[in-house]
């Protein structure tokens, strides 16, 4: 289990971090989501060690990490790098053996990762003669050769191809699978809601919302998609329970008001009746809002208490 | 203990292989030893060249060939006379460079034939020569034997007390305590700038996030620096055993004059020199992100180095007892480059030569406290220079 603890970081006068903590359980797929520069770097380089945090602790299985424990966990930084000059198995196994691995084990493991990302004939290859694509499979076999415990991931997917896309996605559940933490971050959000099983999203340092998709998708308020195709402008406008209306997906789309559960029935009834008034109905559904549309309501919310 | 040290030691071996298997430390090498070879053998050529002629007779003269051969060993000169049937046989061999100057005429008064003007040393040889010739004919004239008054004179002359005899290999110890200081001087530039170099790669590549994941800083900068110092030593050993063996085949290095403590002297003050210096460059290049910039940094430590080693090295080739290549070789960032030379030429007392090596401990203690600080703080920051008062600041955890 890896827990980010409180962390805060200032640089300057900007406050770069303020109180993160979140945590990702073992066979965990745990997606960070958020704007650049709300914090998700430098809460990974903190995670690290490359970065010291002003207070806050990171914990794995319940210890402070030490330089023993952070050579347990495989990184990808945002800014990637290898050794231009150094050919690719050597350099896999250079790093490999840099967090700890023997030698026979470092040699095996960057033939099998080498082998899976499809880059065994390249193994002699300097890296600065690799294409792009290939530059970031080794990126990926750099964070994974020395068979870490966790994986912590800065924007694993930015810059793939489609066909590396799903080789990164797979491996990324693989490692899930065998039991291990993974954290990743993103701005593909449809990719994080596809692959992971909860999401923090961070605005300004904090985490200000985190859980399963589902969970984030019942907390949030309720829509409702309606195509009557002969309602005026404002048909909803008067409709008790209704807080907004606005026009997307062919239709209008209604965001209910808060409200306990047992008037939700009552609700859409109105909605309903309201919207036959005006003529035919064409479609009528509850509308599960994406994770976009979560993270975007969860910033402006946020956003919106920082004003108030 | 292995845990810490393993990744050094990686690191280490990492730098060693990346650099002596390039092409750059090869060819470097290969064309400094062919340097060294051309120098020696121009020295070599240069110095024997003028050492002997060849001189004609002919006539009345070939009465000179004895004085000419028993003469030219007092002048040095290794001379072959050669008997000429006529002027016009010997003047053509002269014309056509065969002799040097053809002999004719009455002893005591030749004829000295040469294409412009004579040698000098060959024309103190026929000098020489011809006053014997005069002067033996005019003692036995008188009835004196020239050989007993040759013997009696012989047998005369001073003889010289010296209270400080000179060092009769004064010449080699100092050839070979400014060979050690020009070596020192430019494996530790070579090197150093290696590691700025080396630094800012890893900076400008990115990939110093990745192995600062895994190991400390000051791990990393350890690594490199006896990486780096070990390709260093290891042409230093090279340039430097080379170096001898062409002295010695060529006969500038007769007797080993200190040479194996002068040898022991120059790698303990490479090794930390080497520690001193790198520190320096490791630190200077941690404050820039990219390969141009970082002449900007490295400049005021090159030309700091550079300015000392001239001066160093004009004072050691001509006041090498004086008091201000005394000081200049207790200075710490300079005992490395002067501290052997003065040791090779045997003017270090014992007393210099443990304060310098004290000073210069204590004071690359301090560079490297303060270089890995400075170090450790600016090698994650990209972008523009770091400026030094935020390198110096709070070190990370």
């Amino acid at each position: 289990m890896l827990e980010i603890d409180g962390i805060s970081k200032r640089f300057g006068s900007t406050v770069a971090l303020d109180g993160m903590s979140f945590t990702v359980r073992p066979g965990e797929l745990y997606g960070f989501v958020g704007a650049n520069g709300a914090g998700k770097t430098t809460t990974m380089r903190i995670a690290l060690g490359v970065l010291a945090a002003d207070a806050g602790e990171v914990r794995l299985g319940g210890r402070a990490l030490d330089a023993a424990s952070r050579r347990r966990i495989g990184y990808m930084p945002e800014e990637r790098g290898l050794y231009p000059r150094m050919a690719v198995g050597t350099q896999l196994r250079y790093l490999a053996e840099l967090r700890g691995r023997s030698a026979a084990q470092a040699r095996e493991a960057a033939d099998r990762w080498t082998e899976r990302l499809g880059l065994t004939e390249r193994r002699g290859d300097e890296v600065q003669r690799l294409s792009l694509g290939n530059q970031q499979r080794v990126q990926l076999a750099a964070a994974l050769v020395a068979e870490p415990d966790v994986l912590v991931l800065d924007e694993p997917f930015s810059g793939l191809d489609p066909m590396a896309v799903d080789v990164m996605s797979e491996v990324l559940r693989e490692r899930r699978d065998a039991g291990a933490p993974v954290v990743f971050s993103s701005h593909q959000l449809e990719l994080v809601e596809r692959l992971c099983d909860r999401v923090g999203i961070v605005r300004a340092g904090r985490l200000v919302a985190e859980g399963a998709v589902a969970e984030l998708r019942d907390a949030s308020a309720v829509e409702v998609l309606v195509d009557a195709p002969q309602a005026p402008a404002g048909w909803a406008d008067g409709v008790p329970g209704v807080a907004r209306a606005r026009a997307a997906d062919g239709g209008t789309v209604l965001t209910l008001a808060d409200a306990p559960h047992t008037d939700l029935e009552a609700t859409l009834g109105a909605v309903l009746d309201a919207a036959r008034r005006t003529g035919p109905v064409h479609e009528f559904r509850r509308r599960r809002p994406t994770l976009a549309e979560i993270y975007r309501d969860a910033v402006a919310e946020s956003q919106a208490e920082v004003a108030a | 203990m292995t845990g810490t040290l393993r990744p050094v030691l990686l690191i280490a071996r990492r730098e060693f292989a990346s650099r002596v298997r390039g092409r750059a430390f090869v060819v470097g090498t290969v064309v400094v030893l062919v340097l060294l070879g051309v120098y020696a053998a121009v020295i070599a050529t240069i110095a024997s060249g003028d050492d002997t002629a060849r001189v004609g007779v002919t006539g009345p003269a070939i009465a000179l060939t004895g004085p000419l051969e028993r003469a030219a060993p007092t002048e040095g000169l290794e001379l072959t006379v050669v008997p000429q049937p006529d002027v016009a046989t010997g003047e053509a061999a002269v014309r056509a460079g065969d002799l040097d100057a053809l002999i004719g005429g009455e002893p005591a008064r030749p004829r000295v034939y040469v294409e412009s003007e004579p040698d000098a040393q060959t024309e103190r040889v026929i000098v020489d020569a011809t006053s014997s010739v005069a002067r033996d004919g005019f003692l036995v004239a008188r009835g004196v034997d020239p050989a007993a008054l040759d013997a009696a004179v012989a047998e005369s002359g001073p003889v010289i007390v010296a209270a400080e005899p000179p060092d009769p290999q004064a010449g080699q110890r100092l050839g070979l305590g400014l060979a050690g200081a020009f070596l020192l001087f430019f494996s530790i530039q070579t090197y150093g700038a290696m590691v700025a170099q080396g630094v800012v790669e890893e900076k400008a590549s990115r990939v110093v996030e990745i192995v600062l994941s895994s190991v400390r800083p000051w791990q990393l900068l350890l690594g490199k620096v006896l990486g780096l110092g070990a390709v260093g030593l290891l042409q230093l050993v090279v340039l430097g055993g080379a170096g001898l063996a062409v002295a010695g085949a060529a006969g500038i290095l007769v007797t080993a004059a200190g040479l194996v403590s002068t040898l022991v002297w120059v790698v303990v003050w490479y090794l930390l020199g080497f520690a001193l210096y790198a520190t320096v460059f490791a630190a200077a290049g941690s404050l820039v992100s990219r390969q141009e910039d970082t002449q900007s940094v490295l400049s005021p430590v090159t030309i700091t180095v550079l300015l000392g080693f001239v001066v160093g090295f004009n004072l050691l080739t001509y006041d090498q007892r004086g008091t201000p290549i005394t000081v200049l070789s207790l200075l710490p960032p300079f005992s490395p480059l002067f501290m052997p030379a003065r040791i090779a030429l045997g003017v270090a007392p014992a007393g210099q030569i443990v304060l310098a090596l004290v000073l210069t401990i204590a004071f690359t203690a301090g560079v490297l406290a303060l270089g890995g600080r400075i170090y450790a703080n600016s090698v994650l920051r990209t972008g523009a220079r770091v400026s030094l008062r935020e390198a110096l600041g709070r070190s990370r955890g």
